[in-house]
């Protein structure tokens, strides 16, 4: 008898849906509109452009809509793996990479149909093995398309011209595994070793960096993402045995907390790591990556080493909900935040299964 | 040319009203006969002019059939055989023929007495149609006549929905009606099996949505009642006779089952006897699940939800009343509503699509202040949430069923083109076949190759065989035989088999022709050169000169005579059988040519 999910009260809302292929990547498109894409690699996989049920839009009267479902408002269809995405703000341009590295796709959502179509790429001049180039976009009336593998392989290039207008110019072969544009001339990047840094694109390479937790971490990858909202501290490294650090932009080599999440295990697949910081609410972030949960964490209080912490909210739902019972547990491959609604997340799994739930703040209730 | 012929047939673009017209092999089929529920004039009904044109209906088309009760699926039906006129037969599932008059009696009295229309089909025309129905049982072959035979394939979406595949020899379409690929508490998912029609129609109406798990609509659903009932409120679920309401009840018992809640559900009583009446007689058209548990106790027989007294209404304390009909438009769900709308803790769970003019569709609009009867202003306080119980396939579901079928091709109705193009490619790429989306009035025109099957006999086989090379792949090889029809029966065999089995002789033709040459010499020379020429020049064939002074090429003969009238003329009478027929015309023309100088 199938089982009806029980009504614990810590959900305010809880859409589930799967997807046709699971995707690794949710990028937002407007406040109204997702991204997601397929990442396996012997069959074609699907870009898709959903927009998100009407019901989940709208602020008040939600009991009026019907519609809980979303809306495939374009599609696509890619010979390659689709690792990343990123929508070129202002345009009807996407960006993809996937491996082999060796170049990155651009496509268009055409005006008068429901197609996305390919049409261009950007070469990547130097392509390795299972690397894959991670992308950001800076937006402008000519947006650049930040990209590399390496730190050596940093580069921005102009989507219309494809001309190179900025290059790292360092031989420094860390691999990259989080790249993110911050404002015109600002990035930051983050190596799997745990080194990060912002970037001024006007100066020559001379980043604010923190070298990375040090050695004792062989085995760890990382990733990052800046962010928060509040006075606190506004980057947060991730690490794939569950250590989560937080850095300050003011100073960026004495890390202001180091905390150990308690995760089941390490992540099974570090490239899956993601931390993201909540964009309504303060101090809020989110992790996932290590199985089929994904964590949110008020970092308040959080100061000093080795601090024990515990999450706000866990959504659990995509090993709840799970039907095979056979197969390998789900794996969260990527989650993101609403832009507007300020405790909507929305999350995705490597069974296609995707996401949209509202939790409720376990404070705020009391 | 063998074709197949689509025109999904309706006025302008439209979602929703279901009417396909399919020609196939000769023979004229109409696919439902739907009603936009949205429209109050002509526009309503499926344009009729395009097969009226034709001539009468009853001899253009050879059946009707209805895929489903849903009005606008069979809403017009009353209308075309009736009033436009059609006496042929109708096809449609048990289920179907039971509860089709139901609802089209039901949305007569709307119009016609509630909102005043003139031209409408009275209750007199929906007996007569009805009589015009023939019922059919799930994957029974119905002959329509000798050559055209349909099959009813299950649709889950609603008691009695089935997919109908419609055959002609060897070509066949199947249509899908609506359906759903997922099972759900009281009705089983759809299925087809591996027919690969030349053609699959399906609706796409839901194409491009990805459907929310069900799970978390029923919590949903279950949730804002629960909590209505918690704090003290009453639930008012308008619904229609026959449909959702049985689903929303399963749920509800299980529901209240579990959580062991004491709040009183209500059906109101005309639907339990009906609904009741109907599930019981069509106790296979529901899932699995409920046929096993029938036998010990009757699914539709709930412990929690007893039936509905117009007292009960006015009771303090929490309960959920499902009460007809489903847009508020009239009669008691419209009284319930009057009675609770004041009172913000009640809450109202419209369930599906309500037509405008009707209090269901003002309130899901946001009106909060009503005008009824004698001008009297009812102000809605109680909550009102829309929650769409519908069950219809989405993209996945879409593709699950043509990877069932395995059609060559597919056609989607009722979606908008620019919309359904990546659907296309999709359905396209996929499974390999062509997919179209004609608008309505627009003729979709399928070339077939019919495939005739031939028997070869053993013994002609084993004879080409016998000849050398095995037939290549890229180069076919020529077989000449006899093809002999008998009761649909096409079989190839030798011509001596044929001669012998039809019991006929064998008749040899052959022909002769007169070739005349300047020649004084005597016959026996003419022949002799004729035969040093021939041999000189035909190297690859048998050439000779028989006792007689004849010269035979192969088995053509070739003899010289003197002319009865001119000496210095001679006639070479050149005679071969039909099989030489080519090596014949050929020497012919050689001698024709004349003989080369005595050297």
């Amino acid at each position: 008898m199938a089982e009806i999910v029980p009504t614990q009260g810590r959900y305010q809302d809880f859409h589930a849906f799967d997807l046709s292929g699971a995707t690794r990547v949710l990028e937002w498109i407007g406040d109204k509109g997702i991204l997601v894409a397929g990442y396996e690699s012997l069959k074609k996989n699907e870009i898709l452009h959903l927009i998100l049920p009407l019901r989940l839009s709208v602020k008040e009267n939600q009991g009026l809509f019907p519609e809980r479902d979303f809306k495939v408002q374009h599609g696509g269809f890619s010979d390659r793996s689709v690792f990343d995405l990123k929508h070129v703000p202002d345009t009807r341009l996407l960006v993809t990479s996937g491996p082999p590295g060796c170049y990155l796709q651009v496509w268009q959502l055409a005006e008068d149909s429901d197609v996305i179509r390919a049409v261009s790429t950007i070469d990547v001049h130097e392509s390795e093995g299972r690397l894959w180039p991670r992308v950001a976009v800076f937006p402008s009336v000519a947006p650049g398309i930040l990209h590399g593998t390496r730190l050596s392989s940093l580069k921005v290039v102009d989507l219309d011209s494809q001309k190179t207008t900025y290059t790292s110019g360092v031989s420094d072969d860390d691999v990259l595994s989080s790249l993110q544009v911050l404002n015109t001339d600002t990035f930051a990047f983050c190596c799997s070793s745990g080194r990060l840094g912002l970037v001024d694109t006007r100066q020559k390479w001379a980043p604010l960096e923190n070298l990375g937790p040090g050695p004792g971490s062989a085995g760890r990858r990382w990733c990052a993402e800046a962010g928060g909202r509040g006075p606190g501290p506004s980057i947060a490294r991730l690490g794939s045995d569950g250590q989560l650090c937080l850095l300050d932009l003011r100073d960026l080599c004495q890390p202001v907390s180091s905390v150990q999440c308690p995760v089941s295990m390490p992540s099974p697949e570090p490239e899956l790591l993601r931390v993201t910081w909540a964009p309504g609410l303060d101090n809020c972030l989110a992790i996932s990556g290590f199985d089929g949960t994904v964590q949110v964490y008020d970092v308040t209080s959080w100061a000093g080493v080795g601090h024990q912490v515990e999450p706000l909210f866990t959504h659990r739902g995509h090993i709840f909900l799970d039907d095979s019972g056979m197969a390998p547990a789900p794996l969260v491959t990527t989650h993101t935040w609403h832009p507007c609604k300020p405790r909507t997340v929305l999350s995705a799994a490597s069974d296609a299964s995707l996401h949209v739930w509202d939790w409720v703040d376990p404070c705020a209730s009391r | 040319m063998p074709e197949i012929r689509v025109t999904p047939l309706g006025a302008g673009q439209d979602v929703g009203r279901s009417c396909i017209l399919v020609s196939i092999a000769g023979k004229n089929v109409m696919l439902d006969c739907g009603m936009h529920m949205g429209f109050s004039d002509d526009r309503r009904f499926p344009d009729f002019s395009y097969i009226t044109r034709s001539g009468r209906l009853t001899d253009f088309l050879d059946c009707v059939i209805i895929s489903h009760f849903h009005l606008d699926h069979c809403g017009a039906l009353p209308y075309f055989s009736e009033m436009v006129g059609y006496d042929g037969p109708i096809y449609m599932t048990q289920p179907t023929q039971a509860i089709c008059p139901i609802l089209l009696e039901d949305y007569r009295k709307i119009a016609v007495d509630k909102k005043g229309e003139a031209n409408f089909f009275t209750s007199q025309m929906i007996k007569d149609c009805m009589k015009k129905v023939v019922a059919v049982h799930l994957h029974q072959t119905v002959q329509v006549d000798d050559e055209l035979e349909i099959k009813a394939y299950y649709a889950g979406h609603v008691l009695g929905a089935a997919m109908f595949q419609i055959k002609v020899g060897s070509e066949s379409v199947v249509y899908t009606g609506d359906y759903n690929m997922t099972p759900d508490r009281h009705l089983g998912a759809a299925w087809i099996d591996k027919c690969r029609p030349n053609l699959l129609i399906t609706e796409s109406t839901y194409a491009t949505t990805i459907r929310d798990s069900k799970r978390c609509r029923e919590r949903d659903f279950l949730k804002k009642v629960h909590e209505t009932v918690e704090r003290g409120g009453k639930v008012l679920i308008p619904v229609f006779a026959l449909g959702r309401a049985q689903e929303l009840c399963i749920l509800l018992e299980t529901f209240w089952e579990r959580m062991d809640l004491k709040a009183p559900i209500y059906f109101s009583t005309g639907l339990t006897e009906k609904a009741n009446h109907y599930y019981k007689l069509f106790i296979p058209w529901t899932n699995q699940k409920i046929r096993k548990t029938f036998v010990q106790r009757n699914m539709f027989e709930f412990k929690h939800i007893k039936a509905f007294d117009r007292a009960f209404a006015d009771s303090p304390g929490p309960m959920v009343v499902f009460a007809t009909p489903g847009m508020l438009h009239a009669g008691q769900s419209l009284q319930i509503f009057r009675k609770w709308a004041g009172n913000e803790k009640n809450m109202v769970i419209m369930p599906g699509y309500c037509v405008q003019g009707t209090v269901g569709h003002k309130i899901l609009s946001g009106q909060r202040k009503l005008e009824m009867e004698g001008r009297q202003v009812l102000e809605v306080k109680m909550q009102v949430e829309y929650m769409s119980f519908s069950a219809h396939a989405d993209a996945k579901g879409i593709m699950q069923l043509v990877g069932q079928a395995e059609p060559e091709n597919v056609l989607l109705v009722h979606g908008e083109a620019k919309k359904m193009e990546f659907l296309k490619q999709k359905i396209e790429q996929e499974f390999r076949v062509s997919c179209y989306m004609p608008a309505n009035g627009e003729t979709v025109t399928l070339p077939t190759s019919p495939s005739i099957p031939v028997g070869i006999s053993l013994g002609l086989l084993k004879r080409e065989m016998a000849q050398g090379l095995l037939p290549d792949a890229k180069k076919p090889r020529l077989l000449h035989g006899t093809l002999i029809m008998k009761d649909s029966n096409f079989r190839l065999v030798s011509s001596e088999q044929a001669l012998k089995e039809l019991g006929l002789a064998e008749h040899q033709l052959r022909f002769t022709c007169r070739v005349h040459l300047h020649d004084t010499r005597k016959e026996q020379e003419m022949a002799m050169r004729v035969y040093s020429h021939l041999k000189s020049v035909l190297k690859d064939h048998c050439v000779q000169h028989l006792p007689d002074g004849s010269v035979t090429v192969e088995s053509i003969l070739v003899q010289a005579a003197a002319h009865s009238e001119d000496p210095g003329t001679k006639v070479l009478l050149v005679s071969w059988t039909y099989q030489d027929e080519e090596l014949g015309s050929y020497l012919t023309s050689l001698l024709k040519k004349g003989l080369p100088q005595a050297s």
